[in-house]
């Protein structure tokens, strides 16, 4: 996994916080937390680089305007969980 | 280009594009090394500029999506995903 300098305090920071979020707009993260993690440093890896957290699993293109629609939660994001039951 | 060659069993050209933060991708990979099939891949999320939009143009021939992972096989065949089994077949020779 790349991502140098992403401490895992930290990806269990973001890792809490989107807990929350998620379940309190009706999601749920998931319950695989070791694939989640990995997940959650991919957005860490992509703020750092980028300035903002662009899903991991989306080419970004750097430049945030033409990014939005990648910034996690994405807007494909609830298409992916009517289609395949979790996000892509 | 960031072509990394990974040695095995020769089972054809096996082409992967991925992403170095996706999950999805590393869990491609680590299937692809367990099979202990040769392949190549690419993480096309370190490329810039010329050198990353000519990769996009060629996952593009295969997956207009330009989503990740995609496996190119022989360059005939393109499995878009991790799919585990479809992987697994594909490549046992």
């Amino acid at each position: 996994m790349s991502g140098p300098g992403i401490a895992p305090e930290e990806v269990d920071r973001l890792y809490d916080k989107l807990k929350k979020e998620a379940e309190a707009g009706g999601y749920h993260l998931n319950p695989d937390a070791e694939m989640t993690k990995a997940l959650v440093k991919g957005l860490l890896t992509n703020e750092k680089r980028y300035g903002y957290q662009a899903c991991p699993c989306r080419l970004a293109s750097g430049r945030k305007e033409e990014d939005l629609d990648i910034v996690c939660p994405c807007d494909y994001r609830d298409a992916d969980v009517v289609e395949f039951d979790a996000c892509y | 280009m960031e072509v990394e060659h990974v040695p095995g069993k020769n089972v054809g050209h096996a082409m992967l594009y991925a992403l170095s933060t996706c999950p999805w991708c590393q869990k491609t990979k680590r299937l692809l090394n367990e099979l202990g099939v040769e392949y190549d891949y690419i993480d096309v999320d370190y490329l810039d500029g010329e050198e990353k939009s000519k990769v996009m143009d060629e996952v593009k021939k295969w997956n207009p999506a330009c989503s990740f992972p995609t496996l190119v096989l022989d360059d005939k065949k393109c499995i878009v995903g991790f799919k585990e089994d479809e992987i697994r077949k594909a490549l046992k020779k």
